[in-house]
C-alpha cells in the first residue's frame, strides 16, 4: 500500500487536537483533501459529516429526468416513467413485448423499441433474465406502466394504514404548524419541524414517563403545552395489529417448511429497499420503481453559509457555489524514495513478470523494516495565487495522566518500541500558483526527473546524528508551486505496527480581506489579486495523519512460524 | 512525486497532435476513428473502428476526446441492435479526460468528460456513461445502463455506491494529464 496522507476535521471532537492516530476510531476524523470544503467566514475545514445538507433537487438516475418536488411527494420518491429496478439483481427493466423479434441470437438482450410488438407487455431483466411474468405482472400498453404499479402499492395494507395515520394527524399538524412557522422559517436546522412536534406530544401523552422532545429554549415549552391541551380523537387503526402478524407468520412457517434451496427465500438486500413489507418468498418479489436521488447543497454548520450550490440542470457537474478546501490549503503528497528507486528499478528489470507478481515484489520492496531508518518525501503544492511559508510540527501525543513508576515504566518502554519522526524545523516557501503551469504539463523539464536524487545530496541539509549517514532533513526540490522536503523516520527492532503519525501544517499566507466577495463561481476569493491593498499576512494551521505504512521485520520464515 | 511510466519508444508511434498508439495495439478501421489528442492507446487494446453502420460515405464508428487512456488489452466495439428488422451498429462516443483500466470491455454509447473506468470491467452495450462517473475494478455494467454523472458504480451488475466528491472534475483532469506527462519514453533512448 503506498504511503498516504489525510486531513483533519475537528468537528467529531471537543479538542481542536487530533486523536491519537492508532486508535482505529481516528479514521473517522481524517479524510482525503478532495473531499473536503473551506468556510471563509468561520476559516474553517469542513467535512462531509458535518455539513449541513439541503436538497436541491430531485432526479430519477436512469432516465435522468428532473422531478419536480411538488410531485416527489404524489410519486413517493420513485420515478413515475419507466424506470424499474429487477427486483433479483436491482439491474434496470427492460420493457419488451410478448413476441421477441427473430434473428436475434439467444445471447443478446431483446432491445427492441417499444412501439413495436405484441401484447402483453412484461418487465425484462437483460442480466438475471427475471421477468415480470413470474409473478404474474404484465401490461397491455409499453406505456405509463409505473403509474399501474404504484396502484399496486398505494393498495398494500402498510401504505393504506399510513394514509389513515397521515389523515388521522392531518388536523393537528396543520394546527401546530401555523403555530411555529416562525421559528421554523428562520432557521429550519432547529428539529421543531411540525411533525417532530406533533409526533413528541402525541407520545408524551400516551406514554407515561416519556418526556417531551424539546430543543428549543423555555418559552417554546409553554407554546407547546398550549398547542398540546388542544384534544383529538383516538386513531382506530384498519388492521388490527394482532391479527395481521398471525396471518402472515403462519404462512411464512409453511413457506419455510417447504423450502428447498436458500435462494427461495428473498435475501435482505433484495427487501429492504421496499417501502413496505416485502414477500418472503424471491419468487413472489415484485420489480421496483427506480428510487429518486437528489442534488445536495451543502452549508457550514456554524455560520450557515453555502459552501456546495450545484447548477439547475441534474446532469451538470457545475456549481454555482463551490468551496472545496483544495483551493485553500496545500496538498501534500507523501512517498517513499527508497519504495520509489526500488519500485523505478523493478520496472527496468523485470519485464516478463506478471502484473500481480510485480505488485507483490514492489511491496516488498518499499517495506519499511524494524530498526532501519528511512526518509520520506512530502510534496506540497500551493493552491493560492500567492506564495506561502509552511512550518511543519509533529503533533505531540496526549499528555499521559498515569502516574507511578510503574506507568513511568511503561511510558518508556513504549517510547523504546515506538518510532521516532523528524521533520524540517525550519518554515520553508512554496511558491505561487499560477494558471500558466497548468499548462506547462507538456514541458518535461518541469518534470521531476532522474536528477531529484541528486538535489537531495547536494542541497539538502546533512542529517546531524553523527553515524556519518547521508539522510536529509530539509528541502529536496523546489519548482513552480511545488516544494519537496524530506523527513525521517527512525524505526527500533521492537517497533510493531504502522509508521502512522499526527502532523501539524501552518502556512503564513497573504490576506485579501476584508474585501467580501460576492462574485461566487467565478473562482475563489481567496485566488483573487488583491493587490491595491498593503497585504496583510495570516496564518492557518491544521492537522494531518501521515502513514507511511506497516513495519516488516528481516526474519520472515521465523514470523510465519510465529503465527 | 509520481515516477514516470516507461515505454519503449519502438512500440508507440506519436501523432501531430500527441495520441501515442501502441504498434501491438489492433486498430481496426482506422479512417473511422477519431482521436482528439494527447490520448494513449496501449499495447493489446482493440479499437473496432470497422464496425460501421451499413449505408454509402464516410462514418465516425468511434471517437476519443483529448487525455484519454485505452488501457492494456481493453476492447472497444460499437454497439449493435436489430431495429425494425434491420441489423446496425451504432457509433461510440467518448469525451475528454477519459481513463479505461487494463482489459476492460467497452461497448457504451457515449460516456462524457472525466470518466474513470477501471480495471476488468464490462460496460454493456449502449450503456450511457455521464460527466465525472466512476466504475470500480471489475463491474459488470449490463446493457443499456445509465450512470448518473459524480457517482460511483461498482458490482454484478453494476449498482450506484455513492456520490463522488464535487471536486472530481479538477482531480481526474489533473490526474490524466499528469498521466500523459508520465507516460515517457525509456530514458536510455533520450
Ligand atoms: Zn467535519
Ligand atoms: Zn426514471
Ligand atoms: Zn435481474
Ligand atoms: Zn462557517
Amino acid at each position: 500500500m503506498a504511503p498516504k496522507i489525510e486531513y483533519y476535521c475537528p468537528c467529531l471532537s471537543e479538542s481542536p487536537h487530533p486523536p491519537p492516530p492508532n486508535l482505529p476510531s481516528s479514521s473517522y476524523s481524517f479524510h482525503p483533501l478532495h473531499n473536503l470544503f473551506f468556510c471563509e467566514e468561520c476559516d474553517a475545514v469542513r467535512c462531509n459529516r458535518c455539513v449541513l445538507v439541503e436538497v436541491s433537487g430531485y432526479y430519477c438516475p436512469n432516465c435522468l429526468f428532473e422531478v419536480p418536488s411538488a410531485s416527489v411527494r404524489a410519486e413517493k420518491n420513485r420515478c413515475a416513467r419507466n424506470c424499474f429496478l429487477c427486483p433479483n439483481c436491482r439491474n434496470t427493466l427492460t420493457v419488451v413485448p410478448s413476441d421477441p423479434p427473430e434473428n436475434v441470437d439467444s445471447r443478446t438482450s431483446p432491445i427492441v423499441s417499444t412501439t413495436l410488438g405484441e401484447p402483453p407487455f412484461f418487465l425484462y431483466c437483460n442480466h438475471c433474465r427475471w421477468d415480470s411474468a413470474e409473478v404474474g405482472i404484465t401490461f397491455e400498453k409499453p406505456t405509463g406502466l409505473a403509474a399501474q404499479l404504484q396502484k399496486f402499492e398505494d393498495s398494500a395494507p402498510e401504505s393504506l394504514e399510513f394514509e389513515r395515520l397521515k389523515e388521522h394527524f392531518e388536523p393537528f399538524l396543520r394546527a401546530s404548524s401555523s403555530s411555529s412557522t416562525l421559528p421554523s422559517a428562520s432557521s429550519h436546522h432547529v428539529h421543531t419541524n411540525p411533525i417532530t412536534a406533533a409526533a413528541s406530544s402525541a407520545l408524551a401523552r400516551d406514554i407515561p414517563g416519556v418526556g417531551k422532545y424539546n430543543p428549543l429554549s423555555r418559552s417554546r415549552v409553554g407554546r407547546d403545552k398550549a398547542a398540546h391541551r388542544q384534544e383529538y380523537p383516538d386513531y382506530k387503526s384498519r388492521v388490527e395489529i394482532g391479527s395481521a402478524a398471525a396471518l402472515s407468520g403462519e404462512a411464512d412457517v409453511e413457506f419455510l417448511r417447504h423450502l428447498e434451496t436458500v435462494s427461495e427465500v428473498a435475501a435482505l438486500e433484495q427487501r429492504w429497499t421496499n417501502s413496505w413489507v416485502s414477500p418472503l418468498p424471491a419468487s413472489d418479489l415484485k420489480p421496483l420503481r427506480i428510487p429518486l436521488q437528489s442534488k445536495k447543497s451543502k452549508r457550514c454548520p456554524s455560520c450557515r453559509h453555502i459552501l456546495i450550490k450545484p447548477e439547475q440542470k441534474a446532469q451538470s457537474v457545475r456549481f454555482k457555489i463551490k468551496l472545496v478546501a483544495a483551493n485553500y490549503l496545500p496538498a501534500i503528497a507523501v512517498t517513499l524514495p527508497h519504495a520509489q528507486a526500488a519500485i523505478e528499478m523493478l520496472k527496468r528489470t523485470s519485464k516478463s513478470a506478471s502484473a500481480a507478481a510485480q505488485a507483490e515484489e514492489q511491496q516488498a520492496a518499499g517495506a519499511l523494516i524494524a530498526g532501519h531508518s528511512y526518509s520520506f518525501h512530502l510534496a506540497f503544492t500551493n493552491p493560492l495565487y500567492d506564495p506561502i511559508q509552511i512550518r511543519l510540527a509533529k503533533a505531540l501525543a496526549p499528555v499521559q495522566t498515569a502516574e507511578g513508576d510503574a506507568a513511568a515504566e511503561a511510558a518508556e518502554r513504549a517510547r523504546r518500541s515506538t518510532f521516532q519522526i523528524q521533520l524540517p524545523s525550519a518554515a520553508f516557501p512554496v511558491g505561487a500558483f499560477a494558471e500558466a503551469w497548468e499548462y506547462d504539463d507538456e514541458d518535461e523539464d518541469m518534470f521531476l526527473d532522474d536528477d531529484g536524487m541528486e538535489i537531495v545530496e547536494a542541497r539538502g541539509k546533512k542529517g546531524k546524528d553523527g553515524r556519518g549517514k547521508t539522510r536529509s532533513v530539509g528541502i529536496v526540490e523546489k519548482r513552480a508551486n511545488v516544494t519537496i522536503v524530506s523527513g525521517e523516520v527512525l524505526i527500533p527492532k521492537e517497533a510493531r505496527g504502522d509508521v502512522r503519525f499526527n502532523m501539524l501544517v501552518s502556512y503564513t499566507y497573504r490576506s485579501d480581506d476584508p474585501e467580501p466577495s460576492e462574485e461566487a463561481g467565478v473562482g475563489t476569493p481567496s485566488r483573487s489579486h488583491g493587490t491595491n491593498k498593503a497585504p496583510e499576512m495570516k496564518n492557518f494551521s491544521f492537522y494531518t495523519v501521515v502513514d507511511l505504512g506497516p513495519i516488516m521485520y528481516r526474519e520472515e520464515p521465523k514470523l510465519t512460524a510465529d503465527l | 512525486m509520481d515516477l514516470p511510466i516507461y515505454y519503449t519508444r519502438a512500440e508507440y508511434i506519436e501523432t501531430d497532435t500527441g495520441n501515442k498508439v501502441s504498434r501491438r495495439a489492433t486498430i481496426s478501421g482506422p479512417q473511422n476513428i477519431i482521436l482528439g489528442g494527447k490520448t494513449i492507446i496501449a499495447s493489446g487494446a482493440i479499437i473496432r473502428g470497422d464496425l460501421r453502420r451499413t449505408g454509402p460515405g464516410h462514418a465516425v464508428v468511434i471517437s476519443l476526446g483529448r487525455y484519454c487512456l485505452i488501457g492494456e488489452g481493453c476492447v472497444m466495439r460499437p454497439p449493435y441492435k436489430t431495429y425494425r428488422g434491420n441489423f446496425n451498429y451504432y457509433p461510440m462516443k467518448i469525451g475528454d479526460h477519459v481513463h479505461i483500466g487494463a482489459n476492460s470491455i467497452v461497448e457504451a454509447a457515449t460516456i462524457g468528460n472525466h470518466v474513470e473506468i477501471g480495471k476488468n470491467c464490462i460496460i454493456g452495450k449502449f450503456t450511457i456513461i455521464k460527466d465525472c462517473a466512476k466504475i470500480a475494478d471489475n463491474t459488470v455494467i449490463p446493457p443499456n445502463t445509465v450512470v448518473p454523472a459524480l457517482a460511483l458504480f461498482a458490482g454484478s451488475p453494476g449498482r450506484f455506491i455513492e456520490d463522488l466528491p464535487e471536486s472530481t472534475p479538477e482531480m481526474v483532469e489533473a490526474q490524466t494529464k499528469q498521466y500523459y506527462t508520465r507516460f515517457q519514453p525509456l530514458p536510455a533512448e533520450r
